[in-house]
């Protein structure tokens, strides 16, 4: 662990703990020091993270290897969101199966499964039909994965509709709650955190200590050299691209119970993920992780922050933007950012 | 008398990898020097670092006694240095005339002129075709760089070099993966280059004899290091040059007696 | 000797001259086939924009405005070698700054109008130079996504800005009779033509001028360029800062058609149309993006009112536009391997080599 640090320099690590606790001191502030709000901020700051680093691994993943920024990533997202909504509100959608399960909670983990694996299938697909033609022609993929976003959104729009939908349907695992500092915080929230985490942590593993992930990381570094070794490059972006949008479909499949299902979602994300792969260093899964929990925590902190009335909701909408362009002055390759 | 190029302890380091140790060297106005050393010894980087692509990690560059170690690579240009590369750099996109013509207008004083063709203004155009025609290549002015064959890109890489007319060339490998008979043909234009008098030639090149019988003087590298410092004969006749490192690269004839 | 250069001229560049007789004589054309006038229909004193004269008029507005915006964008990107992802900003303000400074300063209409262009020019010039200088350090991705931070954050800004209406945005109606779109179409159809035809000559002059050459070296490579003595970083700045100000007019003739400026018009899509429209026109060409910016605009205009039935099922294609768009997409990048253009002239060259 140490030693994948010291390539990143003293530099990316020092200025993250700076940057993280400089939001950290901010948060507090914005919570008028009152611990209780405190806590809650920076819980809702790190489910934030979670959801951000799951449509954000797949996106810096792809781009390591590929040189690809997946426009669709939102998209995918979104689909999760929609078809977990779907299969749990059996009354509401265009999915004629769940139905059939009829313990909500149950029919919740089996929707997430199902828009996983769908996930994972039109991420496979995507790769194989489409973006294999262009390979070299990064300019082109993202041209196409640009318009795979825009089919995406409308085929949404078409089976839903475009108004938003909010979860109806009561899980037991949502009503629970416990108390920090005497404030009340959603134990489903936690727990999507805690998943978040795991996932973070699994990927990571899975990065550093299979031989897969020795080979994406060797892939990041230098496709050409990984293929000259006589390793199957292609297969490694098709696993790579396919694990990416199944990560981000099961995002969007945990988050709808309190996001609700709405066609922002996909941009939304998005534009956020961008900014935290870009301001984590692109290339790097390290800053992609740090990435997401600086512009989660950031995030919670300005919205607290722009809850009181002279403030305004303004600040708090732009904040990734803003971390973005902050930490692309003070190091102009992101966080963990190599030369590329 | 002062030398044109000068170098006062130049490292650089690549993290832990010191690339270039701790080299200082002297170049003399008018002479023509070599560096050589196995793959990997430093030469490239050290050129970086004479040109301006890097910023060195310590020490000092001086250019006719001016120290130019923090002027950025774009004015190192305007000051009389051109470099050529090991690995084909050029514009691919771009027509064989349009390559070298760039190289000629970006001394001028025309490049912010933004209404005048640039394929009107003679000067360049005769000066592009002019290098173009020292190197052979005036027949293929106007395909594109990327279609020429390796041996055609090699020539552009001068031709680009020698439209810029530097008082000191640093020529890193330029026949690199040449076939072994178009070198001579290469040489040759190097040969008369150097023949037209009142340019210095820092040049990095694996054929021995070619560094034998053109050099004045030999720099010889080695992971970093300068080795060894001197005239053809001294470095034919250094032992340790010979013993430890001529002999089993270059196969000299004679090492191994 | 002048008549052999007269004769060059027309013959090079005469399909040129043929398309720019043809889009002035554009309106009359129309008007005299469909039996409308262009002027509009006469009530009293005023004139009401309807007919088909009018009706076309305006989309060639639309897409002379958008083609400007490509065309600049493609100065950056196809010649440069820039990727920002930021251009929409520029076309944003070009109409928010002429909105503000016609509806909100009091000043009388005309005087109001040539402030708040002039006012359009100078900021889209300063902040694209500033943007420039801001992120010197940055290369290409970092570049690119920087400049889609600063344009976010301008819209964001903009949609919850009360002075402009925050999301509903402002109309824009105080600006003077002659270029009102409401009153006098064909004179603000002149104004169009002139900015694009200006903008085309003036982006072809500029790319084959010593310092389009050194756009060029840029977008090939960067650090030969340096490498023969060209400072790379000031180049880059004219190119960027010249299209600032190109998307800023553009974002001018947008905003005086449509007569509202919101901030839509600061939407990262016109990015993103800008960028697919040069690359599916053909990047690094000069009618590429006429090509891809009138294509696509068309296709909008005469697919979106349009029907298809298949037996029982009827698609309204209208409805589906979006979903048809990303498909063109996909489909014109799978076929179109260099843009539209780019094809064109390889296979053009391929076939007269032989
Ligand atoms: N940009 C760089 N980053 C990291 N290491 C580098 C870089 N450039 C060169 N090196 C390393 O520095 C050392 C010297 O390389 P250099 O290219 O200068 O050798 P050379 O003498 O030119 O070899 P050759 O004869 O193969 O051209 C090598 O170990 C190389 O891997
Ligand atoms: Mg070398």
């Amino acid at each position: 662990m140490l030693k994948s640090l010291v390539p990143a320099g003293r530099g990316s690590v020092a200025t993250s703990v700076a940057l993280i606790g400089a939001i950290l001191l901010f948060a507090l502030y914005a919570a008028n020091f009152s611990p209780g709000i405190f806590a809650i901020t920076l819980l809702s700051g790190l489910l934030r993270a979670m959801l951000l680093f799951l449509v954000a691994a797949g996106l810096s993943l792809i781009f390591g290897l590929m040189d690809i920024l997946n426009f669709a990533q939102g998209g995918y997202f979104m689909l999760g969101a929609y078809i977990t909504f779907d299969i749990v509100h059996p009354d509401a959608g265009v999915i004629p199966f769940g139905g059939f399960i009829s313990d909500p909670t149950l029919r919740f983990a089996f929707a997430i499964m199902v828009a996983t694996l769908v996930g994972a299938a039109l991420g496979y697909v995507l790769e194989r039909g489409l973006l294999r033609p262009l390979y070299k022609r990064a300019l082109f993929q993202l041209v196409l994965t640009f318009g795979v976003s825009i089919i995406l959104l409308e085929v949404v729009k078409f089976l839903w509709g475009p108004s938003p939908y909010s979860w109806t349907v009561r899980l037991p695992i949502q009503e629970a709650q416990f108390r920090i500092f005497d404030t009340p915080f959603s134990t489903y929230r936690l727990f999507v955190i805690a998943m978040g985490l795991l996932l973070m942590a699994g990927v990571t593993v899975l990065l550093r200590r299979t031989r897969i992930g020795i080979i994406i990381r060797a892939g990041v570094q230098d496709p050409e050299m990984v293929s000259a070794l006589g390793i199957n490059v292609r297969a490694v972006f098709t696993l790579v691209f396919t694990l990416g949008c199944a990560l981000a479909a099961f995002g969007g499949g945990v988050a709808v119970p309190f996001l609700g299902a709405t066609n922002s979602l996909g941009s939304t994300f998005l534009l956020a993920s961008i900014a935290v792969i870009v301001l984590g260093g692109l290339g790097s899964f390290e800053g992609t992780a740090v990435g997401s929990v600086v512009v989660g925590l950031g995030w919670a902190a300005m919205e607290q922050f722009s809850a009181r009335p002279e403030i305004g909701t303004v600040l708090a909408s732009m904040s990734p933007m803003l971390l973005l362009a902050l930490v692309l002055l003070l190091r102009p390759k992101g966080l963990f950012g190599e030369d590329r | 008398m002062t030398p044109i190029l000068e170098t006062r302890s130049l490292t650089k380091a690549f993290g832990g990898l010191v690339a270039v140790n701790d080299v200082s060297i002297q170049v003399e106005e008018g002479s023509t020097h070599a560096v050589i050393g196995p793959n990997g010894a430093g030469k490239t980087t050290l050129f970086n670092l004479l040109c301006g692509n890097f910023k060195p990690t310590s020490g000092r560059v001086f250019y006719r006694g001016q120290d130019i170690t923090n002027v950025p690579l774009h004015q190192r240009a305007h000051l009389g240095i051109g470099r050529s590369f090991q690995i084909i750099n050029l514009f691919p996109n771009l027509t064989v005339l349009e390559n070298v013509r760039l190289a000629a207008q970006a001394l001028g004083h025309d490049n912010f002129r933004i209404f005048r063709r640039a394929s009107t203004i003679v000067s360049y155009v005769a000066r592009a075709a002019e290098a173009l025609e020292i190197v052979g290549l005036q027949g293929q002015a106007s395909v594109p760089a990327s279609v020429l064959p390796h041996g055609g890109k090699r020539k552009l890489e001068l031709a680009i070099l020698l439209a810029a007319d530097p008082k000191l060339l640093l020529l890193d490998e330029p026949t690199a993966g040449m076939a072994s008979e178009q070198v001579p043909e290469l040489m040759q234009i190097i040969e008369r280059v150097r023949s037209l008098g009142g340019r210095t030639i820092v040049i990095v090149e694996h054929n021995m004899n070619v560094v034998m019988n053109a050099c004045d003087r030999i720099t010889v590298m080695n992971l970093g290091q300068v080795l060894a410092e001197g005239t053809p004969a001294e470095i034919g006749a250094n032992k340790q040059v010979q013993d430890v490192y001529l002999g089993e690269l270059y196969d000299l004839p004679g090492a191994h007696a | 000797m002048a008549q052999n250069r007269l004769t060059r001229f027309l013959r090079s560049e005469w399909i040129y001259i043929v398309s720019s007789v043809l889009l002035v004589l554009f309106p009359h054309i129309v008007g005299w086939m469909t039996d409308s006038s262009p002027f509009g229909v006469q009530r009293g004193t005023r004139y009401i924009m309807s007919g088909s004269a009018v009706y076309w008029m305006s989309i060639l507005i639309d897409i002379f405005a958008l083609s400007v915006l490509v065309m600049s964008y493609n100065l950056m990107f196809g010649f440069t070698g820039v990727i920002s992802f930021g251009h929409a900003m520029f076309f944003g303000l070009g109409g928010y700054l002429l909105g503000i400074v016609t509806q909100m300063t009091g000043l009388p209409p005309d005087i109001a109008f040539i402030a708040g262009v002039a006012l359009v020019i100078v900021v889209s010039a300063v902040l694209g130079l500033g943007i420039g200088f801001a992120t010197l350090r940055l290369r290409g991705v970092y570049f690119a996504i920087f400049t889609l931070a600063v344009s976010e954050m301008v819209l964001i800004y903009f949609g919850r800005w009360a002075v402009t209406g925050g999301e509903d945005g402002f109309a824009l109606s105080t600006i003077p009779v002659w270029i009102d779109a409401a009153q006098s179409r064909i004179n603000l159809y002149y104004v169009s033509l002139a900015l694009f035809a200006g903008t085309f000559v003036f982006i072809r002059r500029l790319v084959n001028s010593p310092a389009g050459a050194v756009f060029k070296a840029i977008r090939e490579n960067e650090m030969r360029a340096q490498a023969i003595g060209f400072n790379t970083l000031r180049f880059k700045l004219l190119s960027i800062t010249i299209a600032s100000v190109l998307g800023g007019l553009a974002g001018i003739i947008h905003a005086l058609l449509a007569k509202k400026i919101g901030p839509e018009m600061l939407n990262v899509s016109h990015t993103v149309d800008a960028l697919l429209m040069t690359i599916i026109g053909g990047v690094g060409t000069f009618t590429g993006p006429i090509l891809g910016a009138s294509g696509l605009t068309l296709a909008d205009v005469l697919l979106r009112e349009a029907t298809v039935s298949i037996g029982s099922l009827t698609i309204d294609i209208g409805d589906s536009w979006l979903l048809i768009l990303g498909l063109i997409f996909v489909l014109v990048v799978l076929i179109f391997p260099f843009g539209i253009v780019g094809t064109w002239n390889r296979l053009r060259m391929r076939f007269t080599r032989r």
